[in-house]
């Protein structure tokens, strides 16, 4: 270990605990010494301190030893008391505010990383103004009467030589009232050693007066206590010093002052001399001579084995006399105050020995007799002494640690007696009188837990310095800061740094700044917390230092660094909602006082949903509605197999010259047109409890114009920096943009309640051919903070993160678009299709296209999924009235039903000039029939290529989605028997139920399919059914006859169509002028060719093989009509077409 | 019951994993606080974690009235309580419970270790054994 001198504590002591001397002067005196600029004291100063004084003195028992380093405090006898309490606060304030102020200007940069701050020295990160504030604090504590190294040891007396009667002066000088309160009131000895000098002003001329003087004042006083001072040996007042010695005094008010202008070289060589003078010569001696006479004392009345015996029954015996408030008084000639005089000289002679036995003796007696703040006040200089010769360490700091805690414990006694007062009479004077000593005994305290920590400092004690620190912060809440700041730098130097303790104490220590308004000292920890709380997890940690730095650089009107801090806390999903308010609150507060939109790249609020964002856009595919998209891909592909042209004709087609360039990049990337819009859905969440509105959502993107110049790599080495760059620039650009009109893109308002999620629907539509690239979204939150959100960097930070994945396809290529010249796109609809029908509807519907562009489209083609539900009727049934169209007409148009659908069952093709081009839309009937109960999804997609061939793209495809919900309607079911009598005919029972909740259904008729069967009631209708309506949930059964008609078909071959057409319907209905429905019309003969097309495959195989002809199989068609209300005119004129598909049992071989 | 207390579970990385505010009387102002405490005392967990063997720590921190004590398992994951009451036999108790309902956690293979626990079981249950213990 170093020499505990070298130390800092070890020069902290030789500096305050050092003899003091009492000055007194004329007013002559002070005038002379102000001519440069100084008071006395202050002239003297700076020759009162000695490096090498070389100066013999004996300790008690006679061994010889050298004083070195010496050093004399000057007071002004006025300022030997205890320094007003309120006046040293509001120094120490002054203090801590103007470090703040100096030191402000490098507090607005980013707080430096851990690291750095680990390899900082200590001296380079410690704000330099720690020691000075420190040793503020313990002045305030000085002069106090419970120890004796503030009393001082001799007085200095000062008169002009140009004072009346000089000699008088002096006399007067120490008779004046104004001698120190310790002097008068006893608590130390008033035969003080005196030392008379006269100042001689050199520029009042000659000193033959002053001569005389002086030989007067050796007559009066003693040749040796008497000195002369002459200063001011300069004439014009131009001295300048190299190395001023009175740099420390020089003002604020008065810089350019020169201090010391008048003193010349033989001045301060005069200065040196006097003050040495004085204290080898005269202090030196006179303490090394009263140690050597109060340790002759203490040693007769104290020491030996007898004294001891006699002190102890002495002190028991002085239990009994009432103590006063403060415990017995010692006066200067008590024993135990000659000990601590004796102590503390030795202390300051550096005979740390003879002090220590002498404080241990007293240490005792203090203790037996209760008087705490002495016991402490010893226990202190105890620890010092034990610190001082470098032995047990364990003793000092018990020594240190009891002196501590015994001051706090006599605050916290005094508190309670005055709590108890309180209660019963108080005595104002008395109460205001404890409040000082109990205020004190914490200042005393604060004083010995600093030389404390400076002693743990010294053995590298780091955390148990921080320890003491801690507790040294009391009531003083600014005190208390710069004690926890402190505290917070002990632990960030403790082997090893314990982070977060630092990072803790300098949070506690800036919210006590905050509470005494030293923003600019809050601000500073806060940011030093800021590098160990940088990036924590610990979420309340990290917003609770982010909000408050933040609101308080907005209170300095820092704005934008505020900004940047309350940014970290918006997504504040786990706070209260209270704070997630206040935070937003103070946030909005803030960005208003900037008087701008603020714009920012990574707002937190809302959070964006990356794996929500979907690109929808429209190459040769395209989609009549937003359900379409939704559709898988590959459903849309099957279904497009045969209309599409195969794969290589594509290439073929594409590869034209000017095309071939295009392709390999049309392949790589998506292609869009150009004034089609790209839809992107994008979800925004809100993490918080309180709605928030976000307004002027719209897409940033880039476009570049020709597809060639953007050839570069997009994974080249572009920084990350300018990549940040180049995304701002085109975030701010972004209003611009649309004035360029390269794209157009939308906006949209959005408000979202607490904790919800909305998806956005947002379009780009660009404008001219080239690439569109779309780079993130931006937005606006309650119309005042802008934030924008790079799609890019953060689909790219997700790719590092799952390295694990073989690099496909760049995940930016989804976002980057080729748009090519604007082509003709067919815009579809189905006009009239219903949300819900009944099973077995037959409708009529219309398909709309349109294509909005003048270059038509051709060769058409359609394809259904369901042909059983949607079937594509002819062109001829437009102008006809449904359901009249399907009446059976004479036989003169029989043969329109012969038509065959012979076209291919999936694809329809539109007829060669279908153009469609312009405004005009081009309708074509659909057919639909809910063939079962349950819930369709109907696909449709129309192929068309384009009229104008020169196009990159030669086709396109429309797609068609909708759902249909079929509600159960009639259930049919049939019972087939042979007739016992007939061969060829069968019994027939007919079972008809209403399954619907309300509607009611008027059967119309039966129809068998084919020529071979011939059908015929058993009883009239009206008979069975008289009602005509079949209502809701009620049941009909019919019987029938049905007649093997094969031969008879035969017979009247040549008018075959009247004897079958009377022979296979039925007319159920009673009103016998309503026409019966021709069931070999198209559509009806259409769906019930899909029927038993779709009845063979779910049934058993070989039925398929089985003909129209089967002579095993009869095919019914029921046909009903809905009831119609009165009000409802609105239903339109739909029938009702139940097919049931039966097997008759071959009983016969057949 | 202890007027204030707040348990978390922190992983090994020092990531909170779980904190419940399991005193009688939850003050939010006071969440923050509760942090940073706990979060301080991981600097003294890291030296004396490495002193014993045992497991419970006791009571390794305090500030002001508030007392930290901590658990320290196997892997290293700590469970810290910050309490104003001196039951020391009841947050071992507490502490032993808690661990193993930490380890069924950890047996689910859905949990990745280190991540947060967001069960709302095992919240439940632990607030049960500090409305036992605590």
């Amino acid at each position: 270990m170093v020499d505990p001198v070298n130390t800092p504590l070890g020069r902290m002591l030789l500096d305050e605990i050092t003899p003091v001397v009492m000055v007194l002067r004329t007013n002559l005196v002070e005038e002379t010494c102000q001519k440069n600029g100084l008071s006395l004291i202050q002239m003297l100063s700076p020759f009162c301190a000695f490096d090498n004084i070389d100066v013999p003195v004996r300790t008690a028992s006679d061994q010889p030893y050298r004083l070195q380093k010496f050093k004399l405090r000057l007071f002004y006898a006025s300022d030997i008391r205890q320094p007003d309490v309120e006046v040293a606060k509001e120094r120490v304030k002054e203090v801590i505010t103007h470090a703040g102020e100096e030191n402000f200007s490098n507090l607005c940069s980013d707080p430096p990383q851990i690291e750095t701050v680990l390899t900082t020295s200590q001296s380079e990160l410690i704000p330099s103004w720690f020691p000075f504030f420190n040793k503020e604090l313990v002045r305030t504590v000085s002069f106090s009467d419970h120890e004796a190294f503030d009393h001082p040891v001799a007085c200095l007396l000062v008169v002009s030589s140009k004072d009346e009667e000089p000699i008088n002066r002096f006399v007067d000088l120490f008779n004046s009232d104004q001698l120190p309160s310790l002097l008068s009131d006893g608590a130390m000895d008033p035969k003080i050693l005196k030392y008379y000098l006269l100042l001689h002003d050199n520029q009042d001329g000659t000193s033959e007066k002053t001569t005389k003087f002086l030989t007067e004042m050796r007559s009066t006083f003693g040749s040796n206590d008497c000195g002369l001072l002459c200063v001011n040996s300069s004439q014009d007042g131009l001295v300048e010093h190299q190395e001023n010695p009175w740099a420390l005094y020089r003002t604020e008010s008065s810089p350019n002052h020169r201090l010391g202008c008048f003193l010349n070289i033989d001045d301060m060589d005069e200065l040196q001399n006097v003050m040495q003078d004085l204290s080898s010569k005269h202090i030196i001696p006179h303490m090394e001579q009263k140690i050597r006479v109060l340790n002759q004392q203490v040693s007769a009345t104290r020491r030996g084995f007898r004294n001891q015996i006699k002190n102890l029954w002495w002190r028991k015996g002085k239990e009994d006399t009432p103590d006063t408030q403060n415990g017995p008084m010692y006066t200067f000639s008590s024993i135990e105050s000659q000990i601590r005089v004796l102590g503390d000289y030795a202390f300051m002679l550096r005979d740390y020995e003879l002090a220590l036995s002498n404080y241990r003796l007293l240490s005792t007696d203090y203790k037996i007799d209760k008087v705490w703040k002495r016991y402490a006040g010893v226990q202190e200089m105890m620890g010092l002494t034990y610190f001082m010769l470098d032995q047990s360490s364990k003793d000092a700091e018990y020594c240190m640690e009891n002196a501590f805690n015994t001051y706090l414990a006599q605050k916290a006694n005094i508190l309670s007696v005055m709590n108890g007062l309180d209660e019963q009479e108080v005595e104002g004077g008395l109460c205001e009188e404890d409040v000082k000593l109990g205020s004190s005994g914490q200042r005393i305290a604060t004083r010995c837990g600093l030389w404390w920590v400076e002693m743990l400092k010294t053995r590298d004690q780091f955390k148990e310095a921080a320890t003491v620190y801690f507790r040294i912060s009391g009531e003083e809440p600014l005190h208390s800061a710069v004690m926890l700041e402190q505290a917070s730098y002990c632990y960030l130097f403790a082997k090893p740094p314990m982070l977060r303790k630092y990072g803790f104490h300098l949070v506690l220590s800036g919210d006590l700044y905050k509470k005494c308004d030293q923003m600019k000292h809050a601000i500073r920890t806060y940011r030093g917390a800021l590098t160990v709380f940088k990036g924590t997890k610990w979420s309340h940690i990290r917003d609770h230092v982010h909000f408050h730095i933040g609101k308080w650089y907005a209170f300095l009107g820092m704005f934008d660094v505020a900004i940047n801090h309350i940014l970290e806390v918006l997504a504040c999903g786990h706070q209260s909602k209270t704070t997630q308010e206040l935070f937003l609150r103070d946030f909005f507060q803030i960005v208003q006082k900037t008087g701008k939109t603020f714009e920012v790249s990574m707002l937190q609020l809302p959070v964006i949903d990356i794996p929500s964002l979907k690109v929808v856009f429209e190459d040769h595919r395209t989609y009549a509605s937003s359900e379409a998209v939704g559709v898988k891909e590959s459903l849309w592909r099957s279904l497009e197999e045969d209309i599409m042209p195969s794969l290589p004709t594509i290439r073929s087609n594409w590869l034209e010259p000017r095309a071939k360039l295009l392709s390999k990049k049309l392949k790589e990337s998506n292609v869009c047109v150009a004034g089609e819009a790209i839809k992107v859905e994008i979800g925004f969440k809100n993490p918080l409890q309180i709605p928030i509105s976000i307004s002027s959502v719209s897409l940033i993107c880039e476009h570049s114009a020709r597809s060639d110049e953007i050839e570069v790599d997009p994974n080249s080495t572009t920084t990350e920096n300018q990549n940040d760059d180049q995304f701002r620039k085109l975030a701010t650009s972004g209003e611009c943009s649309s004035e360029m009109s390269s794209f157009t893109v939308s906006e949209v308002d959005i408000s979202l309640g607490g904790g919800e999620t909305l998806l956005a629907q947002l379009t780009v539509t660009p404008r001219l051919e080239g690439t569109l690239k779309i780079v993130g979204v931006r937005w606006k939150l309650s119309g005042s903070v802008a934030g924008f959100f790079d799609f890019n960097s953060d689909l790219v930070k997700k790719k590092v993160a799952k390295k694990r994945r073989k690099t496909t396809q760049p995940t930016t290529d989804n976002l980057e678009f080729l748009v090519i010249k604007t082509l003709p796109k067919l815009e579809g609809c189905i006009r009239h299709l219903p949300k819900t029908v009944y099973a077995g509807d037959l409708r009529h519907l219309d398909l709309v296209l349109r294509n909005p562009f003048e270059t038509s489209v051709k060769s058409i083609k359609m394809k259904i999924n369901h042909p059983r539900f949607l079937s594509i009727g002819n062109q001829e049934v437009m102008d006809m009235e449904f359901p009249a169209c399907l009446e059976k007409m004479n036989s003169a148009e029989s043969d329109a039903r012969v038509k065959t659908n012979s076209t291919s069952d999936t694809v329809f093709l539109f007829p060669e000039d279908a153009l469609i081009h312009g405004e005009t839309p081009f309708v074509w009937p659909l057919w639909l029939r809910a063939a079962t109960h349950g819930n369709i999804s109907l696909y449709i997609t129309i192929y068309y290529e384009m009229g104008d061939t020169s196009t990159v793209m030669r086709y396109r495809v429309l797609r068609m989605h909708y759902n249909l919900e079929v509600l159960p309607s009639l259930d049919l079911s049939f019972q087939i028997s042979h007739c016992p009598s007939r061969l060829q005919e069968f019994l027939v029972r007919m079972d008809v139920v209403n399954r619907t909740s309300s509607k009611s259904f008027q059967v119309h008729q039966l129809s068998s399919v084919g020529n071979k069967w011939e059908i015929s009631l058993l009883q009239p209708i009206d008979s069975i059914f008289p009602s005509e309506l079949l209502l809701a949930g009620q049941a009909l059964s019919c019987f029938f006859k049905l007649k093997n008609g094969r031969n008879s078909v035969i017979d009247k071959d040549e008018d075959s169509s009247i004897s079958t057409l009377e022979g296979s319907d039925i007319r159920l209905s009673c009103s016998s002028n309503e026409p019966l429905f021709d069931i070999y019309r198209s559509p009806l003969v259409d769906f019930h060719h899909y029927e038993r097309v779709h009845q063979g495959t779910a049934q058993v195989d070989y039925f398929l093989a089985i003909s129209f002809e089967n002579p095993n199989t009869v095919d019914f068609i029921l046909i009903s009509r809905p009831q119609r209300s009165e009000g409802d005119s609105e239903q339109p004129n739909n029938l009702f077409s139940h097919h049931a598909l039966l097997r008759i049992q071959a009983q016969y071989g057949g | 019951m202890a007027s204030t207390a707040c348990f978390m579970i922190v992983s090994r990385n020092d990531i909170p994993i779980y904190e419940a505010e399991v005193g009688a009387a939850v003050k939010e102002e006071a969440a923050h606080q509760h942090q940073f405490i706990l979060h301080a005392a991981l600097d003294i967990v890291q030296d004396l974690a490495w002193t014993t063997s045992a497991m419970f720590l006791k009571a390794v921190d305090r500030f002001n009235d508030l007392v930290v004590s901590v658990y320290v398992t196997a892997g290293h994951t700590r469970l810290m309580l910050l309490h104003d009451s001196r039951n020391d036999d009841g947050i071992k108790s507490f502490f032993q419970e808690v661990h193993e309902l930490y380890i069924k956690i950890l047996l689910n293979p859905l949990y990745i270790p280190g991540s947060r626990i967001t069960s709302s079981c095992f919240d439940t249950k632990v607030r049960a054994l500090a409305r036992k213990y605590l």
